[in-house]
């Protein structure tokens, strides 16, 4: 649905023909950091990993040194918490927890003094059918586009997130949908990037394609498809932060997912 | 509503008192040339007058005796008619044009002159002549962008039709065709408006003060009269211009008695898009055409009737992929009845209608997601010209909305399931009366009460909503089931004096109230915005307004000054939530936040009124703040449409019968934007940390416009012009949007992009006409 009103907003870009770009020198003000929590959950084994990070001021680099010494805890549908250890700086991790469709988990984080805690409940999964690619012709060039079909169960409130990697490295786009106008419906959905008109970034044939697909709660698809706001592109939309599901004043997601992979060499 | 009694009884009592040995001259005033009714044209006896109503209709009120009446209107010759008043006639007068013999190109151009005696204050008038002048984007002459350049009436920034005025959002302007609401007065996603200059006779906005008359947006009333058709000869003119082409054609059906118009405007960018062999590019779409129709007809000497239509419609498409159109269509049948000389009666029958249309083909998808707002309105009002200190009118206005906030249609097979958004009805009634009433010779005040009740009826699910935004409560409501029914006093006053014969204060208050709300995140205006009526969650927007002005008029009436300030309280303002998803069905007060919004400002204005320079130069100081509960932190911020300083200077020269010159420059302080405090990493890519809302601005915009018209022929048959233009002249890069990205080839840095849209648009156009 979002995707329509890009592509009129890209519409009204292609119609500025003589617009023209150019970096500019802005002065912005620097601010008090804040911790950014982003805590996943898969239903594969020993994939439970939270990673601490804060926001940085916008003229400094984009490396984001992880923060240490955070007492991290998860617990399982209501069960102990278990704690997680730092097995890289800002990085903690739990090998024994095993994600299992269906169960709640509750994410408790300590660091610098701050408490923020979340909750995530981790859907049941849907199968990720196929991939595959298809040519298509926007604006006079065409452009190759990977689709991916599943079957959206009869219940409603599914929703579903998508990473697409195009030889190892990640599509910078967020994908994300739900069932609000394809409930139970057999889905094809696919994966429109816009804005790059970088050639070398184009999918061409002979490109490894993988597609991880992660079934996602509600409350997660929300943080997914209001990072939009925060990406700096957004055309017309007024900006602002997406929505978490971590209270207590952090940034970030606390995401409990199933997660398939299918992968593909572009004919 | 006891009130209302009160009042008209309080003001009956008073009317009668003043019985003396008076006679009333009524009649309407008409152009010569092509017998057009002249709105707002004068007719004087010394230090007493009256200007006509909108229908040509006038009526002055005088003791016994002998006159000579000054009959006069912009543009046109002044007549002087002796007249011996020793009972009521009626004196219907047609006035020439100004011989084009005259040694010297006089111009007059402000179209009625602000009267120093009447109470009305916030109201801005063009005439056709000046939004003729006055250079354009692609050389499209435009109302809504000529509005622009007057005090308290802001662009919304280019590529946007929307304008704010006073610190009111885009959607609270009551944008008026003949009567009939425009929802979308825009074209091309805003570049265009939907308003036909070849067609239109009158354009009035109300900044403050607004008359009982109007109602139903918090922050103007833009007022557009299309012409009636020349009822005198046929005519046909046209234009042919870069982007579009215009053909009018109007003339006489009985002479005298009936005319008809038809104007018609088309543009051809995808002509050129045709041309092409690739397939890729002649397969796709963009266009808007407008056609405006006109017919009136004299029934005998009281009685006239009206029916007016227009109808546009956009096409976006790429290929067979996506296709968006949309379009208004509006039309009313009006029937002025004068009972006497004194009394004027108006009913118009209006009917609405905006929708829009989103068609998607992907694979096995094709969707159609289908939108539309439509209004059944009928409008009926007296006008009674009580006597020489008097001037009365008496109203009501019914509407009924139907809202349809969009159903989607599916092919077999396709992702998506058919569904239909719930459709919303509403019944909004106003009552009104209003006084225009000469205390003194000085002191003139204006007081009028309009009430108004807006009832949403069902069928439809209704909700309660808790401060998370979370659903607490469905209820269900039958078909014409009343859900709930706001009732809203609107008090309308302002008053008048005149220091001397070259200067007056005004001063006045104002409330609107309004029920249908645009709700959009968005910073320029979409096609696709959504429409909501109030529900039982969703309160009525009101504004208070209070205004005091200065007016002057220097040098024997060659210039005219004007100074006006303002403070307006808005109550009930809507925004979005942080992550909103506009696009669900269900409640979209879950996705909603209310709150308060303030503005106020000082606006001068310098006129040129007469001379082979004519002009302006406007000035504007405002501020504008909203403070909504969720956003920012509770605290005031700058709204979107908050503009420190705001400058357009309008020169046009006349140099002589071949030549004319005009050029135009606007200042303003950027935009109220967000800009990131801050970054972070999530999912592996970096994002923006916002914490204030619209705490940046834009860099200041300006831009010179440069236009000249040269006259080809001039012939009693056939004349011809060519209008040349260069839109932003010293080729300024200002900034239509700033965003923040990766540099490409060092994605450890961040930086900002400007981007800016028009440098140098130079066009030509040649205009024609057979008489």
């Amino acid at each position: 649905m979002k995707q329509l009103f890009i592509f009129s907003s890209a519409l009204v870009m292609l119609l500025a023909f003589a617009s023209c770009e150019k970096v500019i020198d802005i002065r912005l003000n620097d601010t008090a950091k804040k911790y950014v929590v982003e805590g996943n959950i898969s239903n594969e084994a020993g994939q439970c990993t939270v990673n601490i990070t804060q926001t940085k001021d916008f003229s400094e680099n984009n490396d984001f040194p992880g923060v240490g010494g955070a007492v991290i805890t998860v617990s399982d549908n209501g069960g102990a918490p278990v704690a997680l250890a730092e097995t890289a700086r800002g990085v903690y991790t739990n090998a024994a927890i095993n994600g299992t469709p269906g169960h709640t988990y509750t994410l408790e984080v300590t660091v610098g003094g701050q408490r923020f805690s979340s909750v995530s409940m981790m859907p049941a999964v849907v199968n990720l059918d196929s991939v595959y690619i298809e040519d298509r012709v926007l604006f006079g060039d065409s452009t190759k586009i990977v689709n991916v079909t599943y079957k959206d169960p009869a219940a409603k409130g599914n929703a579903y997130r998508f990473i697409q990697y195009r030889n190892s490295v990640r599509e910078k786009t967020v994908f994300v949908t739900n069932d609000d106008f394809t409930n139970g419906n057999n889905v094809t959905n696919q994966l429109l990037i816009f804005g790059d008109d970088d050639a070398d970034k184009k999918i061409k044939s002979g490109d490894f394609i993988k597609v991880t697909m992660q079934c996602i709660d509600e409350p997660v698809y929300k943080y997914w498809f209001s990072i939009d706001g925060a990406t700096g592109e957004s055309n017309n939309a007024t900006p602002a932060n997406p929505v978490s599901n971590v209270t207590g004043g952090a940034l970030g997601y606390f995401s409990a997912h199933t997660t398939q992979t299918k992968t593909i060499v572009v004919p | 509503m006891k009130q209302t009694f009160v009042l008209a009884g309080l003001l009956l009592t008073g009317l009668f008192l003043t019985a003396q040995q008076k006679f009333t001259i009524g009649g309407t005033l008409k152009s010569k040339r092509n017998g057009e009714t002249l709105i707002g044209a004068s007719v004087r006896t010394g230090s007493t007058g009256t200007v006509t109503n909108d229908y040509g209709f006038f009526s002055l009120t005088l003791p016994q005796g002998t006159y000579n009446l000054q009959v006069s209107s912009v543009g046109l010759q002044t007549e002087i008619i002796p007249v011996t008043l020793d009972k009521n006639i009626t004196l219907n007068v047609s006035l020439d044009e100004i011989s084009k013999d005259l040694e010297e190109v006089v111009v007059t151009a402000a179209p009625k002159g602000r009267s120093l005696k009447s109470p009305q204050m916030g109201i801005e008038q063009l005439s056709t002549r000046e939004i003729k002048n006055i250079p354009m984007l692609f050389g499209e002459r435009d109302v809504l962008k000529a509005i622009q350049l007057l005090p308290g009436i802001k662009s919304a920034g280019e590529g946007n039709a929307g304008f704010f005025v006073r610190g009111g959002a885009a959607d609270q302007n009551l944008i008026l065709l003949d009567e009939a609401p425009v929802y979308n007065a825009s074209h091309l996603l805003g570049f265009f408006s939907t308003f036909n200059s070849d067609a239109i006779k009158d354009v009035t906005v109300y900044k403050a003060g607004m008359p009982a008359q109007y109602g139903g947006r918090l922050s103007s009333v833009l007022d557009i009269k299309m012409n009636d058709g020349n009822n005198q000869d046929y005519n046909v003119s046209g234009g042919i211009g870069l982007i579009s082409s215009k053909l009018n054609i109007e003339g006489p059906l009985q002479k005298d008695k009936s005319s008809f118009l038809i104007s018609a405007r088309r543009t051809y960018a995808d002509v050129f898009l045709k041309l092409s062999s690739d397939p890729s590019i002649n397969n796709n779409a963009l266009y808007f055409y407008d056609l405006n129709a006109k017919l009136n007809y004299q029934l005998g000497s009281k009685d006239r009737l009206y029916l007016s239509g227009y109808f546009g419609a956009d096409k976006l498409g790429v290929g067979d992929l996506f296709a968006l159109k949309w379009g208004n269509g509006t039309g009313t049948l009006r029937w002025n009845h004068i009972y006497s000389n004194k009394v004027f009666s108006n009913t118009s029958l209006i009917f609405s209608n905006y929708n829009y249309e989103i068609n998607i083909k992907n694979g096995a998808n094709d969707v159609t997601i289908f939108s539309q707002i439509r209004d059944w309105n009928i409008k009926h009002e007296l006008q009674w010209y009580a006597n020489d200190k008097h001037n009365v009118r008496i109203g009501f206005n019914s509407i009924y909305h139907t809202m349809r906030p969009g159903d989607i249609t599916a092919s077999q097979g396709s992702n998506f399931n058919n569904q239909a958004f719930q459709r919303r009805y509403s019944w909004e009634n106003a009552l009104y009366v209003s006084d225009v009433w000469k205390m003194t010779d000085k002191l003139t005040l204006s007081y009028g009460l309009r009430l108004t009740a807006f009832s949403i009826i069902g069928a439809g699910d209704f909700y309660n909503v808790n401060a998370a935004g979370k659903v607490t409560d469905t209820m269900r409501y039958g078909a014409g089931q009343f859900v709930k029914t706001y009732v809203n006093l609107e008090p309308r006053v302002a008053a008048s004096y005149e220091l001397n014969d070259i200067s007056s204060l005004k001063v006045s208050y104002v409330r609107n109230v309004q029920n249908l709300h645009l709700i959009s995140n968005s910073t320029t205006s979409s096609p696709t915005d959504k429409w909501t009526a109030s529900t039982n969650l969703i309160k009525p927007e009101i504004s208070d307004q209070v205004s005091l002005g200065y007016y002057r008029n220097l040098l024997d009436n060659k210039y005219e000054l004007t100074v006006e300030t303002y403070y307006k309280d808005m109550q009930h303002q809507i925004d979005y939530r942080d992550g909103a998803n506009i696009y669900v069905n269900g409640a979209i007060e879950a996705q909603l936040l209310y709150g308060r919004g303030r503005a106020y400002g000082v606006e001068w204005l310098l006129k040129r009124k007469r001379g082979k320079l004519t002009g302006w130069l406007s000035y504007t100081l405002a501020k504008t703040e909203r403070k909504i509960d969720g956003i920012n932190q509770n605290q005031w911020y700058n709204a979107r449409q908050d503009r420190t300083h705001d400058i357009a200077i309008v020169a046009m020269y006349q140099l002589n019968k071949k030549w004319s010159f005009s050029a135009n420059w606007i200042f303003y302080t950027g935009d109220a934007v967000s800009f990131p405090s801050g970054k972070y990493t999530s999912g592996g890519e970096v994002y923006f940390y916002y914490t204030e809302r619209n705490g940046y601005r834009l860099p200041n915009y300006h831009r010179l416009d440069l236009g000249a018209t040269l006259q080809l022929k001039n012939k009693k048959h056939w004349s011809s012009e060519l209008a040349l233009s260069l839109y932003n002249a010293y080729g300024r890069e200002n900034a239509y949007t700033i965003q923040f990205r990766q540099n490409k080839d060092d994605p450890s840095k961040t930086e900002a992009v400007r981007t800016a849209l028009f440098k140098y648009i130079p066009s030509i156009s040649y205009n024609f006409k057979f008489k």
